[in-house]
């Protein structure tokens, strides 16, 4: 076989060779790529059954899920902090939560939730709390492994 | 999260690829050897034997882990095909490379894709086999000193063989999987303890002062390893693999910083106590030194030299002269593909393994439980940092320490334990994939904490 030939056959495995490649960083894109892209899942409206409920705001937070303090019901008068510190009113021994995670405060009527610069987040029914947010009867709250619900 | 029949789609559509580059690499060297009468049936054995060897593991992963990882498996046989050629090619060329010995690359290729196999049938979940950490972490360090008792022999001054009527193996290689899974279950146990900072020493937390003992003796034993069998490479795997763990078990900096300071101390003592660290250390900074280049340095510099004659394109397969290389076909193989295949095709090679590390360490990402994590990471920072020790030595950019480089290199004990440690990462990517999420976990970040 004439070396000419050899040449371009070398190209052509080259060729192949990235095509591998290609195809490999292809399936790693497909599988990152979200189903809805999270902007437009933002955007979306989001079905707020509890709006109704708005005059029957929380009047206390229940631990549904956290080590040391499951079960536990804290009553929402003025202030809570969540955090591993000591000076929290709620106080997580959670690895993942950090030393002041998050603030639930009352506005008038209603309760907010407002995240104080936790490393992992803060979030309201799944949704991460960029800024203080409104939460109503049976919202759950996520802090680090922690899980706290708001009752009537 | 796609399908499992989609991800094992994709791993059969990539594998399919990797046969025709293994085959198309085996039939270019096979034509090139002998461009007048060249034999196309004479590769076809090894080209059989991939194809079949690769299409059963495929067909066992559809059966017994169908939501696995799709990549890890296809880059292995990528990386399996092309050493093959490489060996293939070599063969017969220099007096340290027989004839046939493609044939027992092939051969143990096939074992380890039956330990592969064997592996996922035999741990159906992960989380077993952490109960048995204290005979791993035995076994590992056992395998670990196996070669210093009367059983082990010398081979070009390393001290890391275990021979047996005609038999040798490399116990080592075996350590390191037995070593990683001991760290991953004993550091998932601890990992909340070791974090705790209570003592400040300069403004900076600090753990208390006896969590820093499994550390100590991590690097007793790496120093052990150098000392006895006067082996740097994996004495450097094993303390960067452990140092690496331990980081992500606590997130703290201080054990890296620890870590790195009783590394320069240990490379400090080696190089002032034995003379072939700092031969190396010379080899390195005179690699093309007219004092050294025909002698000490030979090898390293007849692998620069591949590297320059390959160019861009390579000079194609069987072109070049990578049998000027000594032991081209073990340390050196990646030299032989950088001559024959260019800066392209080394490339690939590269960009493959990081594909593969890219892969491991998003398994350890999207593990349930501490000690899935850390094994996965650990299994990935194994193959990683080998990766980065040969290839590092082989190019100059670093001291050079005789280690293999995973799937490619010529030998056997380096090829089962690296198909074992890809199907721990395949059983871990399949139930983390198969199983449904705990409820809260789901996002939970890796070792962030304030």
């Amino acid at each position: 076989m004439p070396t000419i030939v050899l040449d371009l056959l070398k190209y052509v495995f080259l060729a192949v060779l990235y095509i591998f490649m290609a195809r490999a960083v292809r399936a790693i894109y497909l599988e990152l790529k979200p189903e809805r892209s999270p902007a437009a899942a933002r955007r979306a409206p989001q079905p707020k059954p509890q709006q109704r409920r708005s005059k029957r705001s929380p009047r206390s937070v229940k631990v549904i899920e956290g080590e040391g303090i499951k079960g536990k019901t804290f009553s929402l008068s003025d202030e809570l902090l969540v955090g591993r510190a000591d000076s929290c009113q709620i106080v997580v021994s959670d690895s993942y939560a950090s030393q002041v995670h998050a603030r639930l405060f009352t506005k008038g009527d209603q309760v907010m939730v407002e995240d104080m610069g936790s490393t992992n987040g803060t979030y309201l029914n799944r949704q991460k709390v960029t800024a203080p947010v409104e939460a109503f009867k049976g919202d759950r709250v996520k802090i680090g492994k922690t899980v706290l619900e708001l009752r009537r | 999260m796609q399908s499992p029949s989609t991800r094992r789609n994709q791993e059969l559509g990539l594998l399919l690829l990797a046969f025709i580059l293994a085959s198309g690499a085996l039939a270019l060297v096979t034509i090139a050897l002998r461009p007048k009468n060249y034999d196309l049936m004479k590769p076809l054995p090894l080209v059989l034997g991939v194809v079949v060897a690769y299409g059963i593991a495929h067909f066992m992963l559809r059966r017994f882990a169908r939501s696995s990882d799709p990549l890890v498996l296809p880059i292995a046989a990528l990386l399996n095909g092309l050493g093959l050629a490489a060996i293939y090619r070599l063969e017969g060329t220099r007096d340290d490379i027989p004839v046939g010995i493609a044939g027992t690359q092939l051969l143990w290729a096939v074992l380890g894709l039956a330990c592969f196999v064997a592996t996922l049938l035999l741990i159906r979940d992960y989380k077993e086999i952490a109960r048995y950490k204290y005979i791993f972490g035995f076994a590992g360090v056992g395998l670990l000193l196996l070669p210093v008792t009367p059983l082990g022999q010398t081979v070009n001054g390393a001290r890391l063989w275990i021979g047996f009527g005609g038999f040798q193996f490399q116990p080592g290689e075996l350590a390191k999987v037995c070593l990683v899974v001991f760290f991953a279950a004993f550091l998932a146990e601890r990992k909340e303890l070791l974090a705790i900072a209570s003592r400040k020493i300069a403004n900076f937390h600090v753990p208390d002062l006896k969590h820093f003992g499994p550390l100590l003796v991590m690097w007793g034993l790496s120093l052990a390893v150098m000392f006895f069998e006067k082996d740097l490479g994996s004495s450097l795997l094993f303390f960067s693999v452990f140092l690496v763990m331990i980081y992500v078990a606590t997130a703290r900096f201080i054990y890296m910083a620890l870590g790195a300071t009783l590394f320069a101390v240990g490379a400090y003592f080696g190089y002032q106590t034995f003379q072939h660290v700092q031969d190396r250390v010379t080899v390195w900074l005179h690699a093309l030194d007219t004092r050294y280049v025909n002698d000490e340095s030979y090898q390293l510099a007849q692998s620069l030299f591949a590297f320059a004659t390959g160019g861009l394109f390579g000079t194609g397969f069987a072109q070049g002269r990578p049998d000027l290389i000594p032991a081209a076909h073990t340390d050196f193989v990646f030299s032989v593909l950088g001559e024959e295949l260019g800066l392209l095709g080394s490339s690939a090679v590269v960009l493959a393994f990081m594909l593969l590390v890219a892969r491991g360490l998003k398994i350890a990402f999207n593990a349930r439980d501490d000690f899935g994590q850390l094994l996965a990471a650990g299994l990935t920072v194994i193959l990683g940092v080998q990766t980065v020790i040969i290839l590092g030595g082989v190019t100059r950019l670093m001291p050079l320490t005789g280690i293999t480089l995973p799937f490619m290199s010529y030998g056997g004990s380096s090829m089962i334990a690296n198909f074992i440690l890809i199907a721990l990462l395949v059983r871990i990517s399949h139930q983390e994939a198969a199983e449904p999420a705990p409820a809260h976990t789901a996002e939970i970040l890796i070792g962030g904490r304030t």
